[in-house]
């Protein structure tokens, strides 16, 4: 059997050429095919690196086009971490590898202040100075961060069924209203919602900035964790597709002896939620007017693309009586995690995404949707408009129905 | 966890997106699973119906289509339905922005590759098509520094070979190459996205004017954007007051995208769901009826319910069929393909000889549903569709997109009618 990242599958049909967004918009870029599985052979030989291996943005729509199943991202991943233990990655990279670090120390500040640090005008030259790119929209810490927020939530008594909720590092420390609805619906089910300490980023902004040895112990804490509630037989949940991916496929690829077999124990969110309505834990048959002829348009991030498992956000969305909802089916977002907020990176990020801002700006949605934070960043940037997570939707529409 | 719709198509080649597009076309809910992007994203994008038929190049394939032996899935279709999918991708890409042309005289184009060499298809975009040469003897072979598969004197060489084009003058238009800096090669698709832009568009016909100023043909490789290329080629030849004619290029080959782009675009107009990244791994049955096939992906492994199924996933290359020595077999449902045991014998010495390897795929019916030797059906709710089907060679008779097409359509629209 060959392994997912074996080049010898490549058959060099092209096809990943053709469909990866950062080849599209630049010819600075080698490309997956020459990158991936065609450059490999030459670092099995110990043959020098390509000068454009940090603009594959990891998006994936390579592996998603290959018709091969060649893994070409994760062969640029490893690449991109084996060069980067050789040659330190810049300031700039470990500041936004670490986002999950500096809301710790944030945390220690009111977020008024933290942010304000972050979005002035004079902080913005020297975060561009670094590399960062004074155009990008940089999220901003919550004033009170999830592990916060959950402390204060009193969720009902006797909720006899439980599961636990992997948050990544976005909604703890960006969004931590997407996370509290999750557990708002996931009570209104029947079940008590866990929220472990232990939890820390999935890794995918340190491994893909090479920090390879940093995601290497996220990985072995949050294994930890996830190997207790597996023992229990209580289900592990995630709302992040980037999250679920690392931990479903990269992870195995990168840190072999970590995640073996069965170690990555987490369950998409929205698939969860969908399995409650079905089961009929959470009712929706209310008579339908809080979201009436609402339009939302939908936006399905690549790392859910990648996961191959469907489109749980979209098929919850279409279960809210009265909401027109539409797929924007325009592409990548262009940001891929922190790419898009790299100087260098900016405007190729803006190009790729140009596709699916101008969907969702000719839509006349009323709302934009999906499911990963940094997509939701890029899309409000690029379009002005709101974007929630389809959880976020689904508990404004019950909670506006039960009033 | 499972899913349940009322049709799934398994692939999304031009036989897959087809035939979810004309399953759609019935009302039912339809869901099209894949796992890669299928060959129609690389190729010309030109409709091959029948090129050669033992060899032989054919004329007017529609005429010819009796003659092809009673396996062959047009045979299976009839001709009526050949021309009738014809028509129906043709209004299809009418409506998405793209004007697919027949030859005037309904017979088979004679488009111009890269290379050179002509090669016979039935429908191609209006830009493709050749017929101009028949009244201007005069053309500018066109390509661009850096771009180190088209070589225009080669084009010129070549084609001065073949009669129709012997007294023809042409002359090498070498454009600089726009792209800067690149340590690529530069292919027909990095131009034709560089076309695409404003600015492109500008450089493009501020480079090719002097040229149209001295030929009434520019012959050139299939550069004209991928996401307006019939506008684009409007506008200048208008501006121009040229004809442009592009070239079929080997892959990435532009237009096979730019119909692609149409078809995903009317896929989801019509609200039709697409799951990417998800390997059709087995089908679970009820006797000879499927109730779902279960999928695996990064996410885990899936099960998907439906009342009909249409599995369009290609041949050797597509997925569809698996070899091992002395063995080939069809990839979800396991269906045995009848090989002959000695491996040598999959081949044939004659480079348009009939050979096991070239055909091999699974026999169907009228219906589209597979059949074992005694042409009893397999699966009551299962059809196939594209290269996956056997029977035919599409490579050496050139048939590639127009049995994928046919079959994908008329699949859709029998599934739709259960
Ligand atoms: C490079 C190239 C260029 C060509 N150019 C032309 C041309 O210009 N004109 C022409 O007429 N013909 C051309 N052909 C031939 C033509 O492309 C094919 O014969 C025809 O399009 C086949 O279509 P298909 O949909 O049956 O198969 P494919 O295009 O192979 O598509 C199969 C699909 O099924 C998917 N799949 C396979 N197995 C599974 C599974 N288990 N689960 C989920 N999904 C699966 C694949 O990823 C793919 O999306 C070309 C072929 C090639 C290879
Ligand atoms: S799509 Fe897959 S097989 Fe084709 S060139 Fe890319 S990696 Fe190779
Ligand atoms: S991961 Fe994305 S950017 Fe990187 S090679 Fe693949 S398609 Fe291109």
């Amino acid at each position: 059997m060959l392994s997912k990242t074996d080049t010898d599958k490549c058959v060099a049909c092209s096809t990943c050429v053709v469909q990866c967004p950062v080849a599209e918009v630049t010819t600075k870029f080698l490309g997956p095919r020459m990158l991936g599985p065609a450059s490999e052979r030459f670092r099995l030989l110990n043959d020098g690196e390509d000068s454009s291996l940090t603009y594959c943005a990891n998006c994936k729509n390579c592996d998603i086009s290959c018709p091969q199943g060649v893994g070409v991202s994760n062969i640029n991943m490893l690449a991109r971490a084996a060069y980067a233990k050789k040659h330190r990655p810049s300031f700039r990279d470990w500041i936004l590898a670490h986002g999950e670090l500096e809301s710790r120390l944030a945390g220690i500040f009111p977020a008024a202040l933290a942010n304000f640090g972050m979005a002035n005008p004079i902080s913005k030259c020297i975060l561009d100075k670094i590399g960062i790119s004074k155009k990008a929209d940089l999220p901003r810490f919550a004033s009170k961060q999830l592990a916060a927020a959950f402390k204060a939530y009193k969720q009902p008594e006797q909720l006899s069924k439980k599961v636990v909720f992997f948050p990544g590092c976005f909604i703890k420390a960006y969004a931590p209203q997407t996370g509290m609805d999750f557990v708002w619906l996931l009570n209104k089910a029947g079940y008590r919602v866990e929220l472990p300490d232990a939890f820390c980023c999935c890794g995918t902004p340190l491994y893909t900035n090479g920090f390879a040895d940093d995601a290497r112990k996220n990985a072995e804490k949050n294994l930890a964790e996830m190997r207790k509630w597996k023992e229990q037989g209580i289900k592990v949940l995630a709302l992040c597709p980037s999250c679920e991916l690392m931990f479903k496929e990269e992870l195995p690829v990168f840190f072999p002896d970590l995640a073996h077999d069965g170690a990555s124990y987490l369950e998409n969110g929205e698939e969860f939620v969908l399995g409650c309505i079905s089961r009929g834990e959470l009712v929706i048959d209310a008579p339908g007017n809080a979201m009436k002829d609402k339009k939302i348009i939908y936006h399905a991030p690549c790392h859910l693309r990648a996961l191959g498992s469907g489109m749980p956000g979209l098929d919850m969305l279409g279960s809210i009586p009265g909401l027109k909802v539409s797929s924007a089916s325009a592409g990548c977002c262009g940001i891929s995690g922190s790419y898009g907020f790299k100087k260098e990176k900016y405007d190729i990020s803006m190009a790729i995404g140009s596709k699916l801002f101008q969907s969702i700006k000719n839509s006349n949605a009323d709302l934009a949707a999906t499911e990963c934070g940094t997509c939701k960043v890029q899309i409000m940037h690029g379009t002005a408009m709101p974007c929630e997570h389809p959880v976020s939707i689904l508990k404004h529409y019950l909670e506006k129905e039960q009033q | 966890m499972s899913k349940k719709t009322d049709i799934i198509v398994v692939g999304s080649g031009l036989a897959g997106l087809t035939a979810a597009l004309s399953a759609r076309a019935s009302g039912r809910q339809v869901l099209l699973i894949t796992h890669g992007v299928g060959s129609l994203a690389v190729s010309s994008g030109c409709i091959d119906v029948l090129g050669y038929h033992n060899g032989c190049p054919v004329q007017d394939p529609i005429a010819d289509l009796p003659q092809l032996n009673p396996e062959h899935p047009y045979s299976l279709a009839g001709a009526e339905r050949v021309e009738k999918a014809i028509d129906w991708l043709q209004s299809l890409c009418l409506a998405g922005g793209l004007n697919m042309q027949k030859n005037l005289s309904r017979r088979n184009h004679e488009l111009i590759t890269v290379m050179g060499t002509l090669k016979p298809s039935y429908l191609c975009p209006e830009s493709f098509c050749t017929e101009c040469f028949a009244k201007a003897r005069r053309a500018a072979v066109v390509s661009f520094e850096n771009m180190k598969d088209v070589h225009p004197l080669l084009i010129i060489d070549q084609l001065h070979r073949y009669a129709r084009f012997a007294d023809m003058e042409f002359m090498e238009a070498m454009l600089p190459c726009p792209i800067d800096q690149s340590h690529r090669n530069v292919t027909p698709l990095d131009v034709a996205r560089f076309v695409d832009t404003p600015e492109g568009l500008e450089w493009l016909r501020l480079s090719l004017e002097p040229y149209a100023k001295l030929y009434p043909i520019l012959l050139m490789p299939p550069v004209l954007g991928v996401k307006n290329s019939q506008k684009v080629w409007g506008t200048l030849c208008d501006v121009l007051k040229v004809r442009i004619v592009e070239m079929v290029s080997i892959p990435p080959g532009v237009a096979g995208l730019r119909l692609r782009e149409v078809l995903r675009n009317a896929l989801n107009e019509a609200g039709i769901t697409m799951i990417e990244n998800a390997l059709a791994v087995r089908a679970v049955a009820d006797d000879k009826k499927c109730l779902s096939v279960v999928t695996s992906g990064a996410g885990g492994e899936h099960s998907w319910e439906a009342s009909q199924f249409i599995i369009a996933t290609g041949g050797i290359l597509g997925g569809g069929v698996a070899t091992s020595p002395g063995k080939a077999w069809e990839t979800i449902f396991n269906i045995p393909i009848k090989a002959p045991e000695n491996p040598q014998e999959w081949s044939s010495t004659e480079i348009f000889g009939r050979s096991f390897f070239s055909q091999m795929g699974v026999r169907v019916n009228a219906d589209l549903k597979a059949i074992d030797d005694s042409g009893a059906v397999l699966y009551e709710n299962v059809r196939f569709a594209g290269r996956t089907i056997g029977g035919y060679d599409y490579a050496s008779e050139k048939s590639g997109h127009g049995t994928a097409l046919v079959t994908g359509m008329l699949a859709g629209e029998l599934a739709g009618k259960e």
